[in-house]
């Protein structure tokens, strides 16, 4: 009579096979609908693709994919405008204030096509995917809690507390023009 | 219990109560009691030990599935069967689990369970230890495999190098599940090889001085001083990679003071001497069967107790020669050149010491010394390739490829796998009461020498045509296409002689003929009880006048009395001359190493999530050690 519990326990622990799984080499057809967001007119917030909830929204709550994430943060010297998230010529990306609003689709239309006054589009040099895994990295940056999956410190010096901490915000000043 | 009951001696006990009373009263002293448990509760060495070896067979079984997943992957170029996701995770649980889980684990197995019966005494030293060891090493064990099911199986290769295993390019919590594995078998390791060090030294039965110890009890104290010296260097890299990916310290980031090379320093410093923490013990199996197939006691008994302990010594002092490639300077590459082909001397010494005891002998070909002779051909010839990849340019060339993949199964399979699986087929009737088969042990041996040679001699051809090791797919074009194939199909004879081996064993004990005590005529003191031996191993403790006491002792043993009958005693004897020194109680069946290890278990899964679970999970492992070492007033408690 025991294994009636255990065998209830076992789908609750395969469901969160998810957080870990990776996802190396996308199918084609989900490549390709990754890039079906559809957008407000004034091109601030919409519906993301159906495909990202269906494979449980990888982007967010895999730590896989937000390290891919950071790592493009560095490749496509994101750095060079936003410092560590902390923000210098362009704006600050971890203080919880978003020029065109925090949600998913608004930040990947501003990774694909870029916004005035200098951030450029990365369409063509980013594959959809990868302009995801941006996406989850830069909501996980600014996120106000602790997520359960977050990106690690990298081998480098140190400018703030790891991703994996804490919430980055907390551990800011608030900017004076939140 | 009065004073008088509990020291109730056995020498006078049969001619006041009649024959048998001893066996009956030290039956009710020494046994296991039945149900779920009992089971559960048992500090009895010869349970654990077989709990232990079945255990670890089971894992190295697990992680054959694993080797032919990759084999499978292998036989043909840019296949698609594994993801290369899936791959990376395959072949570093195949590592990790047949290091960690297999070849260390089994090793002291096979010695928690022989080393009491060869030094001829009733129980190992700290055997409440035993069983919290074992415990530990099944629930890490579980762990590591549940998390591969939940696709957290480590990727990171079987010794995972920082930066790779570090928190930059290491997302998640594969890295944080080896390191934990590790601390789990560091545990268990630890736990036995002190109970092996404590047995051998202060246990062995009256009159086994120092030359009269069997060589393979010689090889488990040898390996338990490497665990105890070795272990610790991996327990400070895999704790402190833990906080680097955990905690955010920089042990192992540069731009902050850290030192990347210092992981590989840490495990290599461990990671060589533990090749040979597992291969001694299959030497000293060996040395110690291979009397009873030629007839003779062993050649350079001496040599041999010598070159184990200098093997013991120079482990110590070669394990920069993974690291060739790292750019050290040269000075040093020099210095580990030679001390790694140095350990070739006394590795030669022990080869002639056999090969003299043979010739010199009247070999009887019988299963266990057909693993032997297996043994010799397999082993020189890893033994080859290891003194050529210790040259400095030859492994710049080699290193990383599968030459280097050909080499370690070269030593690890045909210097500690076969003798171990010889081992098996000579001390499975003492375990079990029953024989194996001779005609299919005949089929085992074949078909695991020829399946293993041509499995992994096309590997080093394939390593100098400069095919990489962890790779999950390779192109056509570089034509390695028909050696891996090959080598894929070699495979399956290789397979199928350990799956004959496991066959042999599940049928044999349950079917097979009842063996005797002594079904080899062999010299050592395991054979003088009964097969199964019983829970205080000896009715009396026996005397030893010689290095092969059954041989030199045929008309009766001569033994030792005196010892409580009432209350569980062992006799403790001086560490050289072997003379007694005191009556000493061996604790009674306790469920409290198993909840110990328990939390303990629960301690270490959690911090890999949370470094507050050292904090809080430390409560419950504090409140199960209280409750072991409780005191109960048993009669043991007295002594």
């Amino acid at each position: 009579m025991r294994v009636i519990p255990a065998a209830l326990l076992l789908p609750l622990i395969l469901a969160g096979c998810k957080r870990e799984a990776r996802e190396t080499r996308l199918d084609p057809p989900v490549a390709e609908a990754l890039g079906g967001v559809r957008v407000m007119a004034n091109g601030i917030s919409g519906q993301p693709p159906m495909v990202n909830a269906a494979q449980g929204e990888p982007y967010r709550n895999n730590a896989y994919q937000l390290a891919q994430g950071k790592r493009l943060y560095e490749w496509f010297n994101c750095q060079g405008c936003h410092a560590d998230g902390g923000g210098a010529s362009g704006p600050a990306l971890m203080n919880g204030w978003w020029r065109y609003g925090p949600d998913a689709v608004s930040i990947f239309v501003t990774l694909r096509d870029g916004r005035p006054n200098g951030m450029p589009s990365f369409r063509d040099r980013l594959t959809t995917e990868q302009m995801w895994q941006l996406t989850g990295y830069l909501q996980n940056l600014g996120a106000t809690v602790a997520a359960t999956a977050a990106p690690s410190r990298n081998d480098a010096m140190q400018t703030r507390p790891a991703e994996n901490r804490a919430p980055a915000m907390g551990a800011l000043p608030v900017s004076p023009d939140r | 219990m009065t004073p008088a009951e509990r020291d109730l001696r056995d020498a006078a006990l049969e001619a006041t109560e009649g024959a048998g009373a001893l066996e009956r009263r030290l039956e009710r002293t020494w046994r296991t009691r039945e149900g779920f448990w009992g089971a559960l509760s048992t500090v009895d060495h010869k349970i654990i030990g077989r709990r232990y070896i079945v255990t670890a067979f089971a894992f190295l079984a697990l992680g054959g599935v694993l080797a032919m997943l990759m084999r499978l992957q292998l036989a043909r170029p840019e296949s698609r069967f594994l993801s290369a996701d899936l791959y990376n995770q395959i072949f570093t649980i195949h590592g990790a689990n047949m290091m960690f889980l297999f070849a260390v684990p089994v090793a002291e197995a096979m010695a928690v369970y022989l080393v009491p019966l060869l030094v001829g005494t009733r129980n190992i030293a700290f055997p409440r230890l035993g069983a919290f060891s074992y415990w530990v090493y099944l629930f890490g064990g579980i762990m590591l495999w549940v998390a591969f099911i939940l696709q957290t199986g480590p990727d990171v290769g079987w010794f995972a190098y920082v930066p790779l295993s570090g928190p930059q390019y290491a997302s998640g919590k594969r890295a944080d599940v080896w390191a934990q594995m590790i601390t789990f078998t560091e545990i268990s390791a630890l736990a036995v090889a002190v109970e092996i060090v404590v047995t051998v030294l202060k246990q062995r039965a009256p009159g086994m001085s120092l030359d009269r110890i069997p060589i393979v009890v010689w090889a488990m104290l040898v390996m338990a001083f490497m665990i105890i010296l070795a272990m610790p260097a991996v327990v400070t890299g895999s704790s402190v990679l833990i906080m680097d990916r955990l905690v955010g310290t920089h042990f192992f980031n540069p731009a902050e003071g850290g030192d990347v090379l210092l992981w590989q320093h840490l495990f290599w410093f461990f990671g060589h001497p533990e090749v040979y923490i597992i291969f001694l013990p299959s030497v000293g199996m060996l040395s110690t069967m291979l009397p009873s197939f030629v007839r003779r006691p062993i050649f350079g008994y001496l040599a041999l107790v010598m070159s184990i302990m200098a093997i013991g010594v120079l482990a110590f002092g070669l394990w920069v020669h993974h690291m060739f490639t790292t750019g050290l300077p040269r000075l040093g590459e020099s210095f580990f050149t030679a001390s790694s082909m140095a350990i070739a001397v006394p590795a030669g010494t022990q080869i002639f010491c056999w090969i003299a005891t043979i010739w010199l002998g009247r070999p009887v070909f019988r299963v266990p010394f057909l693993f032997i002779l297996a043994f010799f051909f397999t082993f020189v010839l890893g033994g080859m390739t290891g003194v050529m990849v210790a040259s400095v340019p030859l492994d710049t060339q080699l290193h990383d490829t599968y030459f280097v993949v050909a080499h370690f199964h070269y030593v690890l399979v045909g210097g500690a796998v076969f003798p171990l699986l010889g081992a098996i087929y000579y001390w499975f009737p003492k375990i079990t009461g029953r024989m194996m088969s001779e005609r299919i042990g005949r089929w085992v041996v074949g078909l695991l020498f020829l399946g293993f040679n041509f499995t992994f001699f096309p590997m080093h051809i394939l390593g100098l045509q400069g095919m990489p090791r962890r790779i999950y797919a390779y192109p056509p074009e570089l034509g390695w296409g028909g050696m891996n194939l090959f080598v894929s199909l070699c495979s399956i004879a290789l397979a199928a002689g350990f799956l004959l081996f496991f066959v042999d064993a599940v049928r044999s004990a349950r079917k097979g003929p009842p063996a005797g005590d002594n079904p080899w005529d062999a010299s050592t003191l395991e054979w003088a009880t009964t097969s199964p031996p019983p829970p205080y191993n000896f009715a009396r403790i026996p005397v030893v006048t010689s290095a092969a006491p059954l041989w030199d002792e045929r008309a009766a043993l001569p033994v030792a009395s005196g010892l409580s009958v009432n209350r569980r005693e062992l006799l403790i004897t001086t560490m050289g001359t072997a003379t007694p020194e005191v009556r000493e109680t061996s604790p009674q069946n306790s469920i409290w190493p198993f909840w110990a290890a328990l939390a303990t278990s629960v301690m270490l899964v959690w911090s890999i999530f949370s470094p507050w679970a050292l904090v809080w999970a430390s409560i419950p492992v504090a409140i199960t050690l209280i409750g072991w070492f409780w005191p109960r007033g048993t009669p043991e408690d007295d002594a």
